[in-house]
């Protein structure tokens, strides 16, 4: 019970913050009822899927300082875990997804086992190799349907079939994306002010010390790669359910590992609320920039230089990201 | 047999050159210890600039060579001065962070600007002749460029590196930026000069590259994967390492021939059965990967 109630416990964040994030979770709640575009609803569902994305890399690259560039091998193992089992089996999602889960996660230990001895650059592109050949493996393996994906029919099943997570209308992807969204918000808040994540903090400023001071660090980096793993899996789960068309190339491709590390970086990397803004920032610019001046224009590829821009000065300004801009002014207003 | 030798040596003639483009790589990372992710969208450019100005001017694409090679040294200056600079001030996080900003940030421009057909040279002095050793090894006369012009960087670089003033200077800089501060080395001025080799020597590879390769502006993630690999080999900041790294994972690019060769040799059907061509450059990132867990410093690494 005393643990439930931390999953609850904000009093340490500023109200002001506070009430913004009550302001814009009351905004999402209510945002199917307005009648946006389906490009507007399924924007926000992306920002949604991202913010959680983003939510599992700042655990283990916000708070612990270890930065990965592959975890969308485990996007990719979670969606064809559940994409594979509803072809195949007729599996309900429910199911696959908990599985899907356990599978990265054994996966994760084995890889975490070995990189974590790494750091820093090492670490990064040890990362990158790992998901690489998992995605060629990906892309020959017949039973997983090669090179050219899964694609679970349009007609598989009623439309409101909420075990195999079916449905025509958005609305229902959003309101499960945003339950989700809702829980991985008070995990993160939960996992900030646990135990593991204080030796984690303390991983980051210092790996000696921290082993002096008794703490298993790999043992600490391991736990919680398998944290932001669960996050990234169950939410591919739920992207082979969304989108229902799976390939190796949009699911478990570099530029996917780049971007889950965008959110969190962008926004402030080791704050609650860091990829929640990273990905509020970048993801309705990606898709806004895209049908505008991609779609519209025939400019192909000019969004993704204005992204590489920004991506470009915000590394090289301020490093922190929009969440070290707002601790500056904080700051200074306070002294 | 045939097929080995023939495995050997074009894996060992591609891997010079894959050696060649990870120069730059190791130069860069030795110099300032930051891992640039936009090599390969130099290597690209560097394609693009050989290919089109061999076609607008009707010239062979070999006299490109200069014009890649000025193309490749201004634009990692610019990269330097205009970015990199105010990236090393920041974390390690950021750093990698932005020259993968870079990288987005040149492919799209790149397709952009040329659009992503893929595009390939057609006539040229090299373009389709070969010569044939014997014993069925036919060398590729754009390989075998790509071969001697890595030879030729490399003895330059290690000239520049260990027999002029200013080499020295860069070496100074790389072993200690703060001492060699003190002895009035402009460091900063050496991380320009690095910055330009480095791209220089890429863009010239991918002049090179391009007599034999098709180029689009998805290119270059292939290549700083390599030279990721070739890089981790050799050790990180070595430029013998660099070369003799380059022709390991040559040799392990031309797998599929050696399995082909010992399917061949030994009969076995469970071998024929699994084709390896898909997993031509699996091989490269696992080697990494080992690489990496076994010997992080390489194997001529100078650098912890």
């Amino acid at each position: 019970m005393e643990k439930l109630k931390n999953f609850f416990d904000f009093r340490d964040l500023p109200r002001l913050d506070l009430g913004i994030a009550a302001a814009v979770g009351l905004a999402l709640l209510v945002f199917p009822f307005f009648p946006f575009s389906s490009f507007a609803m399924s924007t926000v569902i992306q920002f949604l899927m991202f913010s959680l994305y983003g939510m599992g890399w700042n655990t283990i690259g916000g708070y612990g300082g270890q930065v990965d560039l592959g975890l969308a091998q485990y996007l990719g193992i979670g969606a064809y875990a559940t994409a594979v089992s509803m072809i195949r089996w007729n599996t309900p999602f429910w199911v696959s997804m908990p599985v899907g889960v356990l599978i990265a996660i054994a996966w994760c230990s084995v890889i975490g086992y070995s990189v974590f001895r790494l750091k820093g650059h090492y670490f990064a592109i040890a990362t990158i190799a790992t998901s690489l050949v998992l995605k060629d493996i990906f892309e020959v393996w017949r039973f997983v349907g090669a090179a050219r994906g899964l694609e679970i029919p349009a007609t598989r099943f009623s439309s409101p079939d909420f075990l195999h997570l079916f449905f025509t209308q958005d609305d229902t992807y959003y309101y499960i994306i945003l339950a989700f969204f809702f829980i991985g918000i008070l995990y993160v808040n939960w996992f900030r002010k646990s135990r593991l994540g204080f030796q984690l903090r303390s991983i980051k400023d210092n790996e000696e010390v921290a082993r002096s001071l008794g703490i298993n660090v790999q043992w600490a980096k391991i736990k919680t790669y398998a944290v932001a793993v669960t996050f990234v899996s169950a939410v591919g789960s739920f992207h082979a359910c969304y989108v229902k068309n799976i390939e190796p190339e949009d699911t478990m491709s570099l530029d996917i590992s780049i971007l889950i590390a965008l959110m969190a970086m962008l926004g402030g990397a080791g704050s609650l609320w860091g990829p929640l803004i990273g990905a509020g920032i970048l993801i309705p610019l990606k898709s806004y920039l895209k049908e505008w001046l991609g779609a519209r224009a025939g400019l192909v590829g000019i969004d993704l230089v204005i992204y590489g821009a920004i991506i470009m000065f915000i590394s090289a300004v301020e490093p922190r990201g929009v969440w070290g801009i707002v601790e500056r002014i904080r700051r200074r207003k306070r002294a | 047999m045939e097929i080995l030798v023939g495995s050997l040596v074009a894996g060992l003639l591609i891997g010079m050159l894959f050696a060649l483009i990870a120069l730059g790589l190791t130069i860069i990372f030795g110099m300032m210890d930051i891992v640039n992710f936009a090599h390969g969208e130099f290597l690209m450019l560097g394609m693009y600039t050989a290919l089109l100005t061999s076609q607008a001017s009707g010239l062979d694409p070999l006299l490109m060579i200069p014009v890649a090679g000025a193309v490749g040294y201004a634009l990692g200056v610019a990269c330097y001065y205009g970015f990199v600079k105010f990236l090393l001030r920041g974390p390690m996080v950021a750093q990698l962070l932005g020259t993968f900003g870079l990288m987005l940030f040149l492919r799209n421009l790149a397709l952009l600007l040329f659009g992503s057909e893929d595009r390939t040279i057609h006539s040229g002095v090299l373009v389709n002749r070969a010569f044939d050793l014997g014993m069925g090894v036919v060398v590729p006369a754009t390989k075998l460029a790509g071969a001697v012009m890595a030879v030729i960087s490399f003895a330059a670089v290690w000239l520049l590196m260990h027999r002029t003033r200013t080499g020295k200077a860069m070496v100074a800089t790389a072993l200690n930026r703060q001492g060699a501060r003190y002895m009035g080395i402009s460091t900063e001025r050496m991380n320009g000069l690095a910055w330009g080799i480095g791209a220089a020597t890429v863009t010239i590879a991918g002049a090179l590259l391009v007599n034999f390769w098709s180029v689009t502006p998805y290119v270059g993630l292939l290549f700083t994967m390599i030279a990721f690999a070739i890089v981790a080999l050799g050790g990180f900041g070595s430029v013998p390492g660099a070369f003799f790294a380059g022709l390991i994972v040559g040799l392990i690019t031309e797998i599929p021939g050696f399995w082909d060769f010992f399917t061949y040799l030994t009969g076995s059907s469970w071998m024929a059965g699994i084709s390896m061509t898909p997993f031509k450059y699996t091989w490269v990132y696992l080697a990494y990967f080992l690489i990496m867990l076994i010997r992080p410093r390489g194997l001529f690494g100078w650098k912890n």
